[in-house]
Parts: C-alpha cells; sequence; structure tokens
C-alpha cells in the first residue's frame, strides 16, 4: 500500500510499495512530485511484500555508506547497492527512477534464478509465449496482432525458475505501447526468437542456439565476473529446459497459427 | 608469432563461461561480448588449468582425437593464440602468476 510515513527532517518523507516479478521493494522519498508520478507510473505493481529491498531516493544524507556491491550511473543519477540499503541518488524524474529501478531489478533477480529480457510476452490458454529480438524484430508488431488482455508486456519480460518451472511476469517498464505490462505471471510456454519472413515458420532450436538468441537481449548491467557466471548458468538452464524455437513470421495474426498448443 | 611448446596458460578470471551442447560459451563481461569455442576448443578449455603447458595439452588432444602429436601441437598453438588473441586465455609466468 502507498503510505506517508515518518518526516525525516528536511520534508516529508513517503513510501510506497510495489513488486515486480514477486521482488518486493520498499520507495522512501521526500520529493512530492516524483512521488505523485511514480504512485502512477508503478499503480499496477503497487503492493506489499515480504522482506522488502529498502530504497532511500535522493537522501544525501547518509554521509557514511558500506561499500557498494553494486554500482550504476545513468545520466548523473546514481545506484548503489549494499547488504543493508538501496540508494538511489541524483534521481530528478521518474524516468530516471524507471532506469535505475529496472537495473536494480536486473540485479536482484540474478540472485533469484531470474532475469529481464527484450521479449514480449503473450498469454494464451494459460501459457506465456515469450518472443525475444532486438529492437526492430517485431516484439510490438507481435503484441499488437495479439488479443486485446493478452498482452504481458511489449517490451521487457520477466522470467524466473520458481519450484521448477519457469514463469513470466509483466513488468511496468515501457515498450511502444507506452504503457506498463500487466502485473501477472504464466508457466511459459515457450521462448521464440523473432526473425520477420513473407510466411509463417516455426523452427525448434537447441539450447546453444538459444542461449546465443538470449545473450544479446538480457538486460544485466554488472561487469563483475562472479555476477556474470551467475547470469550465465540461470541463461543457460532456461536455455536447456524452455523449449527454444525460431518464429519467421509474416504481420498478421496467421503466425499463431504454426505455434505449438 | 608461435608461443612455445613449454608455455602454460590459464582461462582469463574475468570471463564468465558454461559448456552446454557440448559446446562451451564465454562471455566477456566487461565489454558484453560472447565468444563460442568448438568441440576441439572446448576439449581443451576444459583442460586449461594454469598447470599444464600447450605440450602437454597437445598430448591430451593427440590421446582423445587419434591425431599425430605435431598435428595436435600444430593445432593446440594455433587455438591457444586465437584464445589469446581473443583474451580469453593468458600465460602463467615462470613463477606461477599471471604474465603481465
Amino acid at each position: 500500500m502507498n503510505a506517508p510515513d515518518a518526516n525525516s527532517g528536511g520534508g516529508r518523507q513517503q513510501q510506497f510499495e510495489l513488486s515486480i516479478g514477486c521482488v518486493p521493494f520498499r520507495l522512501q522519498m521526500t520529493d512530492p512530485q516524483l512521488y505523485d508520478a511514480a504512485s502512477v507510473r508503478y499503480a499496477a505493481f503497487t503492493g506489499a511484500g515480504a522482506q522488502p529491498i529498502h530504497i532511500a531516493l535522493n537522501n544525501f544524507s547518509i554521509e557514511e555508506r558500506e561499500p557498494a556491491e553494486f554500482a550504476y550511473e545513468f545520466e548523473g543519477a546514481v545506484l548503489r547497492d549494499s547488504s543493508s540499503q538501496t540508494n538511489f541518488d541524483g534521481v530528478g524524474n521518474e524516468y530516471a527512477l524507471d532506469s535505475l529501478l529496472r537495473v536494480l531489478l536486473s540485479w536482484k533477480l540474478a540472485g533469484r534464478s531470474g532475469f529481464l529480457l527484450h521479449a514480449a510476452t503473450v498469454i494464451r490458454h494459460g501459457k506465456a509465449y515469450v518472443f525475444t529480438g532486438r529492437s526492430g524484430a517485431g516484439k510490438s508488431t507481435i503484441a499488437s496482432l495479439s488479443p486485446e488482455g493478452s498482452v504481458l508486456t511489449d517490451e521487457i519480460s520477466l522470467l524466473r525458475r520458481e519450484n521448477g518451472e519457469w514463469r513470466a511476469y509483466g513488468t511496468p517498464f515501457w515498450g511502444e505501447f507506452r504503457a506498463a505490462g500487466s502485473n501477472t505471471s504464466a508457466p511459459v510456454k515457450g521462448i521464440f526468437r523473432l526473425v520477420q519472413a513473407s510466411e509463417n515458420r516455426v523452427a525448434l532450436l537447441r539450447p546453444v542456439e538459444m542461449l546465443r538468441a538470449l545473450l544479446p537481449n538480457v538486460l544485466f548491467f554488472s561487469a563483475e565476473s562472479e555476477a556474470n557466471r551467475r547470469l550465465l548458468g540461470i541463461l543457460a538452464q532456461a536455455a536447456e529446459e524452455i523449449s527454444s524455437y525460431e518464429l519467421a513470421f509474416r504481420k498478421d495474426q496467421t503466425f499463431w497459427e504454426v505455434l505449438p498448443e | 608469432m608461435t608461443s612455445k611448446p613449454s608455455a602454460c596458460w590459464q582461462k582469463n578470471p574475468a570471463l564468465a563461461w558454461r559448456e552446454i551442447d557440448e559446446a562451451t560459451v564465454i562471455i566477456s563481461p566487461t565489454d558484453s561480448v560472447m565468444h563460442e569455442l568448438n568441440d576441439t576448443g572446448s576439449f581443451l578449455w576444459k583442460n586449461i588449468d594454469g598447470q599444464r603447458s600447450a605440450a602437454e595439452l597437445a598430448e591430451l588432444l593427440a590421446e582423445s582425437y587419434e591425431v599425430t602429436p605435431d598435428v595436435a601441437l600444430n593445432d593446440t598453438q594455433a587455438l591457444l593464440e586465437e584464445m589469446s588473441t581473443r583474451k580469453l586465455v593468458v600465460p602463467v609466468s615462470a613463477s606461477g602468476g599471471e604474465s603481465r
């Protein structure tokens, strides 16, 4: 729940909680405009979760900090993550907040058997069809050709392995739809590498081919070796366990006819 | 340039790698470049441990792939040179550490 919090000295501190892919966050901030913008932007993902990750926004009053386990800078906005707290500093608007949030989420997911993928995800018969590819590959086209209400996201999908099963989640990160994805999840039916063509065709991919397709489309921002080893382990497991295909498709709804049921 | 057969090599510790489908996929976190090794490259990669020299790796290759020692040594040195160029492996100095 969004809820005002105690006064922190400089200004009235407010906080709200959100959960993306079952990763709970608690954002604390004093900027009312940023609070309002974030509340609107993440409205569909608002909700409390157990042991949320605390993010202090623009809280420069903390002088002494533990060494950061992970740090990232985006256009003057800085993310620092340590074992006890996460700080976002220099965040001037909701777009900077959104960028740091997706960077932080990608980092936290690596410890939770998950990852963020440039992919549109569509739910069909209760299963998630994940369509991946770089910009221009056809993710938004696939989403626009899918039935209303079935699109989890047209831009960034979240995949997690839970109890031996891979699930796809929507995320609040915008794509061409200029709208947040849906805050639901479904077991993954398959991952499809997109290729635009004049006719529809689907072909099974070997795990190494899927890994090759996944790597350039995964969002990950750490250059640290151990973190990348962990990520590669997760991706290799996904490539081995999830049915993977290349989907050549023409720009109409007939592509569904060649997809596995 | 060909390295000496007595030179020892180790995997670049900055890399992340994984065997999948009998291939080896290696990623370089600093520049996000992905490398893929074929069958022979994967065999060598598995056996590069910072202890074995190029000649010793070539012996293993000759045994496993039933090629002559000369062919194995040539192939091994060529692959090590290529891996070195791609910064996948680094030479080990006589004192046991990575050469600078």
